[in-house]
């Protein structure tokens, strides 16, 4: 596709009158919150739940806004939008989050509000991205256009967005709650560890309940199988309605669905959702099939350009072997076999994980409208993707990519961490995270070294909360405290896939600096003891099992 | 920069969906005070279903955050109040006994909405059918009109007679 100057129109969903009202409505009630708190009429105290219910965090350092952008779809003009929010109101970059959400780390109260409007202006808002409510439903970040999706989730996800918008019952529930689908048979939106997962297959949802991180981890069980689409609001309803009325409110660590799911087990709880789903009205809850066929009419295929010249495309695979490395890895295989799916990493060697600075996003937004259909997305492991790419424009796609530092090969490789904002940003942290992900990926910064290790995820957390994700890790690294000193405990073999399994803590905590050679020691055990290139890590370690590589994490410390 | 008074420091007053300020003409019975003749008492959720079945007459009930509404349901004739308990404003308990009441049971009269009631919680109450509200509130009738009109769109039904986003899109057809 050539660059044209008209801004293609992304297939995604656009408001009407009914959602624009909405987000007004509640925008102006916050501005006025604001002008109170500004005033001096209501104390923090009291403006502390309102600004929450915005997205307002009030950090170690400045405010945080947390922008919810749903599902993770993005227009060009939205990704410009954050561009210019960064550049006018925050020191000129943004935070994508694992939550596919964008953080504003250095907010001024006053400003809330007009950055609030401007949002408006391309349809977002800062809504039910804190509190006890609803957040923002997840989703795979290659939806309706990887090789392997069975069924688009993405038209289901906004049924879910409008139906959990200010849901009258569910505002006030025992703790945040989080649902994740996916359509396809890899799972890429780790459904099972989230408060409702779902899969959606050609017979139905299976409808996972209770998976989760924090404190307790969780494996979600499998509640009700082949759900009808139909009736995926009512039974949610059910769901959250249990949930609602028993989960413990009694201890903030025991009040995430997962406590009440493995309470009662699965078996008791699906059958009390069973008992409360026959009893609802469901013509009242479930929204009607003209208006799922509506949402579902604002996600069709793009207008797919034809062709692929594969033998220039060989050419600058053999020509530029940084090209052709980040072919390999940062491209993901799409249902139209002359187009990608782009990773754009944002985790280059030495840069906090998920940042962008205002120019980068200019440029991001500038290459989806030229190559990508208009279209973006985020992922949970923190990077940016453009999901339909005609294989003719890759090349001069990963130059400007390149140009703008948004070019680097790493995309699920080692390099590619997912790690929470800890010490630097949060005021629960109990260790540093981004530093300590900069000095891993530094350690591996060699690229034949990365590409040799294949598919390998580290995840880190600053403190027990777990928001880097640290339990699916393959690796994952758990900050602690010891007597006021940072502490780092490692763990083996989790993960987020259709095989979702929690991983293991080793042995004992090691200092900052022991770790990078530490994950260096078990990544050479790894290579010795696999059997081939194609046997992953983590395939390697259910083979061999979690020894071996406790004891090369420890030898030293 | 005087400290404001907070909402929650405010006495409590009864205000109906419509705005108006009445008088509270019922009286929370405590467990061990007998009936008596004077006026009509509100009980205990443990003590109604204990002794409505041999009443005659019409009471009021509390539910209390924990307690099953669904027990109520052989009762539901006897009783023309029922307050539901908001003991503190992040518990969300009360708000699936009131649809449960309403959608499920089918409970007509009076839904009261007591404890700690702020301006705050009112649009969600409207909507999951209370009709009464001991608010605590510098304004409180100011305060449940205005909470009434806080969002023109609503995307769910619910127990009120708000019609969802989706059902006003597809009006016409
Ligand atoms: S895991 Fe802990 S340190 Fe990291 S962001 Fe969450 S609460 Fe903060």
């Amino acid at each position: 596709m050539p660059a044209t100057t008209q801004a293609p129109t992304p297939t995604m969903y656009k408001y009407d009158a009914f959602d624009h009202a909405f987000v007004r409505d509640r925008n102006k009630e916050f501005a006025g919150q604001v002008a109170r708190r500004l005033a001096g009429e209501i104390t923090e105290d009291q403006f502390k739940p309102l600004r929450l219910m915005n997205g307002l965090y009030l950090q170690l350092h400045a405010y945080m806004l947390r922008i919810a952008v749903p599902y993770g779809v993005l227009s060009s003009k939205q990704m410009r939008k954050f561009a210019h929010i960064a550049r006018t109101y925050d020191r000129d970059f943004g935070h994508f989050t694992t939550r596919q959400n964008l953080q504003f780390n250095w907010i001024k109260l006053a400003d809330a509000p007009k950055i609030l409007e401007e949002l408006a202006e391309v349809e977002m808002h800062a809504l039910q991205t804190s509190g006890n409510c609803i957040r923002n439903t997840t989703t795979d970040q290659f939806a309706g256009a990887a090789r392997d999706e069975v069924a688009d989730p993405r038209p289901w996800a906004e049924v879910i967005r409008q139906w959990s918008s200010n849901h009258p019952e569910f505002t006030f529930l025992p703790r945040k709650f989080k649902i994740a689908i996916t359509g396809a048979t890899k799972d890429r939106a780790a459904i099972r560890v989230h408060d409702i997962g779902l899969h959606l297959k050609p017979s139905g949802f299976d409808v996972y309940v209770g998976g989760g991180m924090g404190r307790t981890p969780h494996v979600a069980p499998v509640i009700k199988r082949d759900l009808n689409p139909e009736q995926l609001l009512s039974y949610l309803e059910a769901c959250l309605r249990v949930y609602n009325r028993y989960g413990r409110r009694d201890n903030i660590y025991k009040a995430r669905i997962k406590i009440l799911v493995s309470a009662l087990g699965a078996e008791e709880y699906g059958r009390q959702v069973e008992e409360e789903w026959s009893r609802l009205d469901k013509a009242k809850v479930d929204a009607p099939a003209a208006e799922v066929n509506r949402i579902k009419s604002f996600f069709p295929d793009p207008a797919f350009v034809d062709g692929f010249d594969s033998a220039a495309f060989e050419r600058a695979r053999t020509a530029d072997a940084g090209f052709a490395r980040w072919v390999k890895n940062n491209t993901n295989p799409h249902k139209r076999d002359n187009h990608v799916s782009v990773t754009i990493s944002l985790k280059p060697t030495g840069l906090p994980p998920g940042d962008a600075s205002s120019a980068q996003m200019d440029v991001m937004a500038d290459v989806a409208d030229a190559y990508g259909y208009g279209e973006l997305r985020v992922s949970h492991e923190q990077n940016i993707i453009l999901p339909h790419v005609a294989k003719n424009d890759l090349y001069t796609l990963y130059e400007k990519l390149d140009a703008a530092g948004l070019g680097t090969a790493n995309a699920g490789k080692i390099t590619d961490m997912i790690a929470c904002p800890g010490l630097d940003y949060c005021s629960l942290a109990n260790a540093r995270s981004i530093p300590l992900a900069q000095d891993i990926s530094q350690r591996f910064e060699d690229a034949k070294l990365t590409d040799q290790i294949g598919d390998l995820q580290i995840k880190i957390s600053g403190c027990i909360n777990a928001c880097g994700h640290h339990h699916v890790g393959h690796i994952g690294i758990l900050g602690v405290d010891k007597q006021g000193i940072e502490f780092y405990q490692i763990l083996l073999g989790g993960r987020a896939d259709e095989k979702a399994a929690l991983g293991q803590i080793t042995g004992k905590g090691l200092s900052a600096e022991a770790v990078p050679a530490a994950i260096e020691r078990v990544v050479r055990l790894y290579l010795d003891l696999r059997t081939s290139e194609t046997e992953r890590f983590i395939d390697t370690l259910e083979r061999v099992g979690r020894d071996a590589f406790a004891e090369a994490l420890h030898e030293h410390a | 920069m005087s400290t404001p008074k907070a909402n929650s420091t405010y006495d409590a007053q009864l205000v109906t969906n419509a705005g108006d300020v009445i008088p509270n003409g019922w009286r929370l019975l405590a467990d061990d005070e007998t009936h008596g003749v004077d006026g009509p008492v509100v009980l205990g959720f443990d003590r109604a279903l204990r002794e409505l079945d041999g009443l005659n007459g019409h009471y009021g009930v509390r539910i209390n955050p924990g307690d099953d509404v669904r027990l109520l349901e052989p009762f539901l004739d006897k009783l023309t109040v029922i307050e539901v308990a908001f003991p503190g404003f992040r518990d969300g308990r009360g708000y699936s006994t009131a649809r449960i009441l309403r959608e499920d049971l089918g409970y007509t009269r009076v839904l009261r909405a007591v404890g700690d009631v702020l301006r705050d919680q009112l649009f969600y109450m409207l909507r999951c059918g209370f009709d009464e509200f001991l608010v605590k509130d510098k304004d409180p009738a100011e305060a449940v009109t205005s909470a009434a009109k806080r969002f023109s769109t609503t995307y769910q039904g619910a127990a009120d007679s708000a019609r969802p986003a989706w059902a006003l899109r597809h009006a016409g057809v």
